[in-house]
């Protein structure tokens, strides 16, 4: 207790001090970042103590925060799950926070990195404490905090118009779903007569069915937001690239999972069985996300944008999990469904490293380029090769492929989703067959456009003056990567001896424990936990891998040195000579895709010749395409043009006159005695 | 001496100064001069206080002689004082230009007497004994909150509506002092504070409007209009 109490406390007063530096140092850039960075680093290091320590013992430790304000209590709750969440915020904030001292040097004497840094504490201050809440007056306090410091970290470049409307949309968003999650922690505060989070477990369940159904779809959609599911993901895209990339990291990496871990509090904790319909929309709603999100993503030619939907479709994996979960849950198979929400949790520590990876990477070819135009990059592998074996890591990872960590969850996924319809009957049998093959489907569009974002970005001649004049990243920006990369690779090959992690987080939230029935082979491969299911092991793929290589090693040992090396240029069909004009492109490499999911892109080119004398002989060639925003377009339009011509109709009640204004007022007060009369 | 200690008499004796705040009240709708207007609202500020001295007095609450104090010091001496410079100082004496005419809002500050009465009635439980003190005076209090309100969508003149707003707060603090016989004196000493301040800030807006549109009709805040 008092470890886990100093640690925890000791980490919010580092991430303070990182604040009020940031604050001291605004006309100082250099001291600022050392300061603000520094702390946070700190902090970030005690919060992994504290939450280590907390996942060691077990149970659940709280105690109040001596804020000092009466009537609230500001009651701190670690437990399990919280911990589990703030260890995956404690090893980001950790490495973006070393990643940090070189990335922000560029903009020191630009920029008010003092600014920056204060947001930047304040957001891990209020995250660690959404994680911690113990109560749900704290929990929507430290929510919104967190929500106005990430606004103000994404509209840090705020002299762009298109940054500014990125920020306002999240902002607007963002408050519309904290509305919902109030309307919803009231309901149940009403039920359990406490805003305590102890008193809410399994009170949801006590509710009547409409009730339940109503506080399920408020949370859902609360956290839905959040989390970026679809189709509530539309201010994602515009949000997360614009900020500076280690903000991006972050926003990516762990903002968006404290809508993950509002769901697993909410569905698992404050709900004993949720209705059945709630898993299956959350595992449609999963699928939906997923294909959707990496649809559009294999779309984007701008690095972070990209990165972004990735994170649209990883929201959706997570969900799938979750959702499975829930169905089993409510069916009566805890196992399979402490196996599902293992692969749910599981992939939101994995998709929060690999995706911050992915995102520093980028932030480091966005510093070296200046650019976050794939189109406009190549041929980096040879200029940044530290950064792109980083990212390639990374990109391995979220394409799901062994051995690293996206692979393991994944297959935990599968292996859920097998089972469940294994072991189910009728209509919901039918849902887990569907809900795999679509999964399937999203990882490997999910390959594709990462051998897209890798091998146009970094492979091949640079496309751009820029490009060719690209240079590696700093020390500290390659020591924050790499430590995320060497997380890849140990959550993969490690994952049977990390397992044992969520038997007190599924024993909280399921009453099962399963990790000893997932671990095979001495630890050294993972097995579904069911009678006929898979088993697979990521230390025997990286062994292959490496004995296999030993083969054309071998080949190379005995007749590669004899052989002669000839050295000669490519062939090209007779043109002169070959430029970054003849490579591949972004939109060419998607182009089959446009064409087979046209009916969902509806895409829209346009090509434009101006010739003098004949049109065979052109001058030049304009060519523009596009694809549609289809939700930004058939759903968000209609509903923002109504809300306009709504508040148009209310303006004639704004009519400017003092008179009319205490007139409403006054009329107001008299009907309200009048009624209080009546009662 | 006898009626010094008995609280019956002391109980007539407030509601009948409460009577006289609510004549004033309504003497200030239909006065025109503004002078006057202000002489009225200080009389009735003393009344207030005197009210305060006397539930003060026979309920043997010595803490809301502070407030009486205060009542009398701020609202019936300081804040006209006040007023009165700045009347003086933007030269206007006799110009208060009520929307309706004076014979309709008299009646209808009638109205909002009964209307203050049926609310009032409702709070009066003659079962409850000795706290039944309010009945009269609650109401009274909550007619003079409403015609303080009433007058303030009534009139033009940004100066006038300050006036209206001290009334209804005048309203507002017999409504405390006849239902809970005080409230905390810290409670008390934090709402004059804001009297004051009140007084000073629209003082100074009041001013400055009149330097700015030449005039202090807030009806020509309108232009202000996005």
């Amino acid at each position: 207790m008092p470890w886990l109490n100093a640690c925890f406390t000791g980490g919010l007063i580092a991430y303070l001090a990182g604040t009020a530096a940031g604050i001291a140092g605004f006309r100082v850039p250099r001291r600022a970042r050392i300061g603000v960075f520094g702390c946070a680093l700190a902090g970030a290091l005690l919060e992994i103590i504290a939450a280590v320590v907390a996942l060691a013992r077990g149970g659940v430790t709280t105690w109040n925060l001596p804020f000092g304000v009466p009537l609230f209590s500001w009651a701190i709750r670690v437990n399990a799950l919280s911990a589990y969440f703030n260890l995956t915020l404690g090893i980001l904030a950790a490495a973006v926070s070393v990643y940090s001292f070189g990335y922000l040097r560029q903009m020191e004497g630009r920029r008010n990195i003092g600014v920056l840094g204060c947001f930047y504490n304040i957001l891990l201050l209020s995250l660690t404490l959404v994680f911690a809440a113990g109560n749900a007056f704290f929990f929507l306090v430290a929510w919104e905090i967190m929500a106005l410091a990430a606004w103000g970290l994404v509209s840090f470049e705020h002299e762009k118009e298109r940054t500014r409307r990125a920020g306002m949309l999240f902002l607007i968003m963002s408050h519309a779903g904290s509305g919902l999650l109030l309307i919803a922690f009231l309901i149940l505060a009403r039920a359990s007569g406490s805003l305590d989070f102890a008193t809410f477990h399994h009170v949801a369940s006590a509710l009547p069915a409409w009730q339940q159904g109503v506080v399920f779809l408020l949370f859902f959609l609360g956290f839905g937001v959040k989390a970026g599911v679809v189709p509530l993901h539309v201010w994602l895209p515009e949000a997360h690239p614009v900020a500076p990339s280690n903000i991006s990291a972050l926003m990516s990496g762990i903002v968006i999972k404290t809508g993950i871990y509002g769901m697993a509090l909410v569905f698992f904790d404050f709900f004993d069985a949720p209705p059945a319909w709630a898993g299956i929309l959350v595992l449609s709603a999963g699928v939906l996300s997923a294909l959707l999100g990496v649809l559009y993503a294999l779309m984007e030619h701008d690095l972070k944008r990209l990165l972004a939907y990735h994170s649209i479709e990883n929201i959706g994996i997570i969900l799938i999990g979750f959702g499975a979960a829930m169905i089993f849950r409510t069916l009566g198979h805890p196992t399979l469904a402490a196996v599902a929400l293992i692969a749910g949790l599981y992939h939101t520590l994995n998709h929060a490293i690999f995706k911050s990876l992915l995102f520093l990477g980028a932030g480091a070819v966005h510093h070296s380029t200046g650019t976050r135009n794939m189109e406009e990059m190549g041929g980096l592998i040879r200029r940044m090769p530290v950064t792109a074996l980083c990212f390639l890591t990374g990109a391995i990872a979220i394409s799901g492929l062994p051995p690293l960590n996206g692979f393991v969850s994944e297959w935990l996924t599968y292996q859920a989703l097998l089972a469940g319809f294994g072991s189910t009957q009728s209509l919901t049998r039918v849902i887990f067959p569907i809900a795999g093959a679509l999964l399937a489907l999203t990882a490997a569009l999910a390959a594709a456009c990462f051998v897209k974002a890798f091998g146009i970005s970094f492979l091949a001649l640079p496309r751009s003056e820029n490009a060719a004049q690209a240079h590696e990243a700093p020390l500290s920006m390659r020591l924050g990567m790499g430590f995320l990369a060497a997380g890849c690779l140990a959550l993969g090959l490690g994952a049977t001896w990390f397992l044992p992690v969520f038997d007190p987080i599924t024993e909280q939230l399921i009453g099962a424990r399963v990790s000893s029935a997932l671990t095979a082979a001495n630890g050294f491969a993972i097995s579904a936990g069911t009678a006929h299911a898979g088993t697979v092991s990521t230390v025997g793929i990286a062994a292959m891998l490496v004995l296999l290589s030993a083969i054309p090693a071998f080949f190379w040992l005995v007749w590669g040195r004899a052989g002669r090396r000839a050295t000669g240029p490519t062939w090209d069909c007779g043109l002169p000579g070959l430029t970054a004009d003849n490579e591949y492109t972004a939109t060419g490499f998607s182009k089959p895709i446009r064409m087979i999911f046209s009916a969902l892109y509806r895409p829209r080119r346009e090509i434009q010749a101006e010739y003098e004398v004949s049109p065979y002989y052109p001058t030049a060639i304009r060519f523009e395409s596009g694809i549609e925003p289809s939700f930004e377009k058939r759903m968000y339009d209609p509903f923002r043009n109504w809300l306009y011509r709504m508040a148009g109709r209310m303006r004639s009640v704004q009519a400017g006159s003092i008179h009319a204004y205490l007139a409403y007022i006054f009329v107001a007060l008299l009907a309200l005695l009048l009624f209080g009369v009546r009662r | 001496m006898d009626l010094l200690h008995n609280p019956e008499f002391g109980d007539k004796l407030v509601t009948l100064m409460a009577a006289f705040v609510l004549v004033l009240q309504i003497a200030m709708v239909g006065q025109r001069s503004l002078v006057m207007n202000i002489r009225l609202f200080a009389a009735q500020s003393f009344l207030l206080g005197a009210i305060a001295g006397s539930i003060a007095w026979y309920n043997h609450a010595p803490h809301i002689f502070i407030a009486a104090g205060m009542t009398i010091l701020l609202k019936a001496i300081l804040v006209p004082i006040v007023l009165e410079r700045l009347v003086d100082r933007i030269d206007i004496h006799h110009e208060i230009a009520p929307i309706l005419n004076t014979p309709l809002s008299i009646m209808i500050s009638g109205g909002l007497t009964l209307v203050a009465y049926l609310v009032g009635e409702s709070f009066y439980h003659p079962e409850a004994g000795a706290a039944s003190l309010g009945h009269n005076t609650l109401a009274v209090a909550i007619s003079v909150f409403l015609i303080g309100f009433f007058m303030m969508i009534n009139r033009r003149k940004a100066l006038t509506q300050v006036l209206a707003l001290l009334t209804l707060e005048n309203g507002i603090f017999l409504a405390a002092t006849c239902l809970t016989y005080g409230m905390p004196l810290i409670v008390e000493l934090g709402v004059f504070f804001d009297v004051l301040v009140a007084v000073l800030v629209l003082g100074i807006l009041v001013y400055r409007i009149r330097e700015s549109f030449e005039s202090m009709d807030v009806s020509k805040l309108r232009r202000l209009r996005g």
